[in-house]
């Protein structure tokens, strides 16, 4: 079958690879309807995340239809179209039964890199690496999925293949921010990036009652995105002064949950910005912050700051006295994508929750390196491509 | 690694591989200055004699354990309850002063033996679909810390 696969540092190639088979008797095979680039693959791709293999299956976003389910498989049914979390969770262990699925103690069958690096192992996720499990990703005509009945969620027939494709990361992902940032019905909310994650986070707030949404980027394209199908208001970080506009927009107090939904490449403008970029580069630390550091200064007293963004390893200049003082909660996660998949596909049922505008582009899955150098530079408004693994 | 490689680079090739894995277990007992990201800072053999544990979502875990009892009769393993209805500690520890290699049997053993215990079977991952695999040492270091990687980590 043909692959979409990482060849290198900035090197995406498209190559025959083995079919997957079934390895365990939880497994099902997927037959991918859609697959899509995700901001995070950039990070693997630019070689920020050094635990990639030539050859290795690059995807995680991803919708198919089951074709073929190994014995222990009782719920998901050969020929359901289905939509699977990112996160490989085995529905069985503590951190499972608590629902916070990306975190599953069985996900990841290579634990001692993340546990070298973090102190603890947190769940496998597909496509992403051999830190996260080495698992082959989606970007391919067929897939394996562990633990399926887990992890794949049928889709209701009146929900489309590309409205229900983003329940598998993007607005799972925004979801986890929302809810586990602690939104609240008349909250104020900020959103630190207009991609996938950060529309689909401001639209999870407005869903669990937040009643004044402000998203904040620097490309017209997107922020007219957000005014147009999230509902939000949405702010250019490049003609405002952020922290100065959040206060104004809200009474002085500052929002009260914010969601950082950039991750370790962030762009940021003035002596900030070359700082971060000139340490990045010199391996004196492996992530740039400044999305996060903002959100920290804007937020309100006793506030929360969620960190929806990837990031791998080290930054500086944390503003720790900041969170400190200002009593805040800083929390961050991968997706829990597992808890809240059934009700994102009720509210995409519903219609009040769409996202085929996020699909600005959709190609064969032969043309991926050119479908993913549009979405890095962000050329001809691509927001997200979207991939068909038949063409 | 590509079997179409042969001579001196796969004899390169192999070195990297092992000192990927090497890597990965140096990492886990290296302290770096002013990163405090390490997993540990204890000798290698103060760490050794510590006892391995991982809490199993079971309240009801019982033996047999084949994955432990295969590790030979040096082996002590003993449960306790885990509070707060997390379900049981599961720890094993070698009797005398055990090798590097035996510790990191016991951390993939652990590992089985929880993954059997709350899923019925232990997760594979191999063999699946991946592309071109250039050989590079580079490549080859991380294919060995890859292999390593169920034999080690903070467990």
């Amino acid at each position: 079958m043909r692959a979409a696969v990482w060849a290198g540092v900035n090197e995406v190639a498209v190559e025959d690879v083995p079919e997957p088979q079934l390895l365990n008797d939880h497994d099902v095979l997927l037959q991918i309807h859609q697959t899509v680039t995700c901001g995070s693959d950039l990070h693997l791709i630019g070689g920020y995340i050094p635990a990639m293999r030539a050859g290795d299956v690059l995807g995680h976003e991803f919708l198919g239809t089951v074709v073929e389910r190994g014995r222990a498989v009782t719920k998901v049914q050969v020929g359901d179209r289905v939509v699977v979390p990112s996160f490989v969770a085995c529905g069985n262990c503590w951190y499972c039964s608590q629902e916070l699925y990306s975190l599953c103690d069985n996900g990841n069958p290579d634990p001692g890199i993340t546990e070298g690096l973090w102190g603890q192992s947190p769940g496998g996720c597909f496509g992403y690496s051999h830190a996260m499990g080495g698992y082959a990703g989606s970007h391919a005509e067929y897939m394996r999925v562990p633990y399926a009945d887990v992890g794949c969620f049928v889709v209701p027939d009146g929900v489309s293949d590309t409205r229900a494709l983003f329940a598998s990361d993007s607005v799972t992902t925004g979801w986890t921010g929302a809810h586990l940032g602690g939104t609240q019905p008349g909250d104020v909310v900020a959103v630190w990036g207009a991609g996938a994650v950060g529309q689909m986070a401001a639209r999870a707030a407005m869903l669990l009652g937040a009643e004044q949404v402000v998203v904040i980027d620097r490309l017209p394209e997107r922020l007219a995105q957000v005014r147009q199908h999230i509902g939000a208001e949405a702010v250019d970080y490049t003609t405002t002064d952020v922290v100065a506009e959040l206060r104004e927009r809200t009474g002085g107090r500052g929002p009260d949950v914010c969601i950082e939904a950039v991750g370790m490449e962030a762009h940021s403008t003035g002596v900030q910005g070359a700082f971060d970029q000139v340490k990045q580069q010199l391996r004196l630390q492996t992530d740039r912050p400044s999305a996060v550091r903002e959100a920290i200064r804007a937020c309100r007293k006793g506030g929360s700051v969620f960190v929806l963004g990837v990031y791998a390893g080290m930054v500086d200049k944390f503003p720790l006295g900041a969170l400190m003082n200002k009593g805040l909660t800083v929390r961050g996660a991968q997706q829990h994508g597992q808890r809240y998949v059934p009700e994102i596909l009720r509210h995409m049922e519903s219609g009040a929750l769409t996202t085929e505008h996020l699909a600005t582009h959709t190609m064969p899955l032969s043309q991926a390196a050119e479908g993913y150098r549009i979405f890095k530079e962000k050329e001809d408004g691509c927001v997200r491509t979207v991939f068909d693994p038949t063409g | 690694m590509s079997s179409a490689v042969s001579g001196p680079l796969r004899q390169v090739l192999g070195k990297a591989a092992q000192l990927g894995g090497a890597a990965l277990g140096t990492l886990q007992h290296t302290r770096i200055p002013g990163v405090g990201q390490a997993s540990t800072t204890e000798p290698a053999d103060v760490a050794a004699r510590r006892w391995r544990a991982v809490t199993v979502f079971r309240d009801d875990l019982a033996g047999p354990f084949p994955e432990l009892e295969a590790l030979g009769p040096d082996l002590e393993v003993r449960m306790q309850p885990a509070p707060g209805g997390r379900g049981t500690e599961l720890y094993g520890r070698f009797h005398g002063s055990p090798t590097e290699d035996q510790v990191g049997e016991l951390r993939a053993a652990l590992r089985r033996t929880k993954q059997l215990a709350e899923v019925g079977e232990v997760l594979r991952v191999d063999p699946q679909p991946h592309g071109r695999r250039t050989p590079t040492p580079q490549g080859a270091a991380l294919e060995g810390a890859a292999a390593q990687a169920p034999k080690e980590g903070v467990l």
